[in-house]
């Protein structure tokens, strides 16, 4: 199954993961990162399963974050 | 009335802070977390650091400053209440902001707060509203030195007092990178890479050599330089005595992205020339030597920025640094033998060898060079070491494995 992974320390809460797709991502009111909904934390890191259908749009969320800390595995 | 003079240099990691407080800085600033100009940058501070960061400046009699400078949005609320309340425990000396809602907690919490160049502040009657808030502004980094000198000259005369109840202290820029933007207000990051410069991420698209051509005859158009939108860098190292002249107090480094070599030679040179200032020793001779110090370490080349009214079109001929020198990254630290005096390394790329220029950067004690004099490689005296070797030369800083050992070789 395709996944998303989270690089999450490094994420500078420009909110543009959410702005995009609000159902996978919210911004934490907590320390105003990025939250993968969810997600599973593995090592530091946060792992969502995701369905195929939200491989195309998570490929461009990872492309538009900023600091590159969104990977999409297929 | 002597007016004390701030030099304020950049301190994006502990090795750089080091730097600071070697070269003799009278404050620091820096950032935490994501909501700083920096925030891309991989070393950047985490709020937990607050504790050391403060403990180390106080030893040194050094006043701290931390940005939140950027743009902020309503998710991070949040966690500026929390930096904030940790600021305020810490006892940090002033918060740099331009967000209202930055000012506006620091007010509620009874933080000293220094208005961001990012604020824009042009006039005296901005330096009036920013008071209320506010306990020094740094200044637009377009304005020209006699616009700057009236700002003070007024805020002497009007006796504009900031919240502290003493008057407004202004700070300008001195040395460092310059911005195409007004006040690094660029979206051209956000609109090219979707990476907001106001939040921290700028990709430095300025700083690209670009062509410019005639969609309709396919022609290029004359330009006179390929980096049209990257300016060379701020360096005021020959007009000091007209910046301290123009009344401001606080003047400050650029470069909390750069490494701790550029703190320390900068801070350390722009330290000596004020000195030579008050002793009235300020001679062309000193100039020149300090030019091509500061020549030896990263640059664009040098222009005296907007301060003399000068036009724009100083732009830089380099797609990266124009520093004669620069550090070759040969290996780590490993262990330190304190009776001896011996620290000890392992070579992962490169060679080195008698005689070579070696600079160790370290987030205990920043930067320390000096030149082999003996080297001992796995064992036996010897003049080279390569790749996968373990040397120990003398050296009077402690060494560990959080240290990096480099070559300094000629641009
Ligand atoms: S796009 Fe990247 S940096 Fe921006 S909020 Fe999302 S994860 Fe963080």
């Amino acid at each position: 199954m395709p996944n998303i992974i989270h690089y999450r320390d490094k994420c500078i809460g420009c909110g543009i993961c959410y702005e995009m797709m609000p159902m996978v991502w919210r911004m934490s009111k907590k320390d105003g990162k990025a939250t993968l909904l969810k997600s599973e934390l593995k090592k530091k890191t946060y792992v969502l399963q995701i369905d195929d259908s939200l491989v195309e749009d998570s490929k461009k969320v990872a492309e538009a974050c900023p600091v590159k800390i969104i990977k999409v595995n297929k | 009335m002597k007016k004390e003079i701030e030099l304020l240099a950049p301190a994006g990691s502990f090795e750089s802070l080091h730097a600071a407080i070697q070269a003799g800085a009278n404050a620091v600033y820096f950032g935490v977390e994501q909501l700083n100009m920096r925030a891309k940058s991989i070393n950047s501070f985490a709020l937990s650091d607050l504790a050391q960061i403060k403990k180390l400046c106080s030893k040194h009699s050094i006043k701290t400053y931390i940005t939140l400078n950027t743009v902020m949005y309503e998710h991070d609320m949040q966690i500026l209440k929390t930096i904030l309340k940790e600021v305020k425990k810490q006892k940090i000396d002033a918060v740099i902001a331009a967000d209202f809602a930055v000012m506006e907690y620091c007010k509620q919490l009874k933080i000293p707060v220094q208005i961001s160049t990012q604020a824009n502040v042009s006039n005296i009657e901005s330096v009036k509203f920013f008071a209320s808030f506010s306990d020094a502004v740094v200044l637009a980094r377009e304005l020209t030195l006699k616009q700057v000198k009236q700002i003070t000259n007024e805020i002497s005369r009007k006796k504009i007092k900031g919240v502290s109840g003493n008057l407004m202290r202004i700070e300008i820029f001195v040395h460092g990178a310059l911005c195409m933007a007004i006040s690094g207000k660029c979206y051209l990051s956000l609109h090219t890479q979707n990476s907001s410069a106001n939040r921290g991420a700028c990709n430095q698209n300025c700083r690209h050599a670009y062509k410019v051509i005639d969609q309709e005859t396919n022609e290029e158009l004359m330009i006179d330089n390929e980096y049209i939108m990257s300016p060379k860098d701020l360096c005021t190292i020959d007009i000091l005595d007209k910046i301290i002249d123009s009344g401001v107090v606080i003047l400050k480094i650029e470069g909390r992205g750069k490494g701790p070599e550029y703190v320390y030679t900068v801070t350390k040179i722009y330290k000596e020339a004020l000195k030579a200032i008050e002793e009235n020793n300020y001679t062309k001779e000193k100039i020149e030597q300090w030019k091509i110090a500061l020549e030896k370490v990263y640059n664009r080349g040098f222009w005296e920025g907007y301060y003399l009214g000068r036009k724009l079109g100083e732009w830089t001929e380099n797609p990266g640094s124009a520093a004669t020198e620069k550090k070759v990254y040969v290996g780590k630290g490993k262990k330190y033998f304190s009776k001896a005096k011996i620290g000890e390394f392992v070579i992962e790329t490169g060679t080195i060898k008698m005689g070579d220029s070696l600079m160790i950067t370290s987030p205990d004690f920043g930067i320390h060079t000096q030149n082999i004099e003996r080297l001992v490689v796995n064992g036996v005296d010897a003049t080279v070491a390569v790749k996968g070797d373990s040397i120990t030369i003398p050296i009077e800083r402690k060494i560990t494995s959080r240290d990096k050992l480099y070559k300094i070789v000629e641009a």
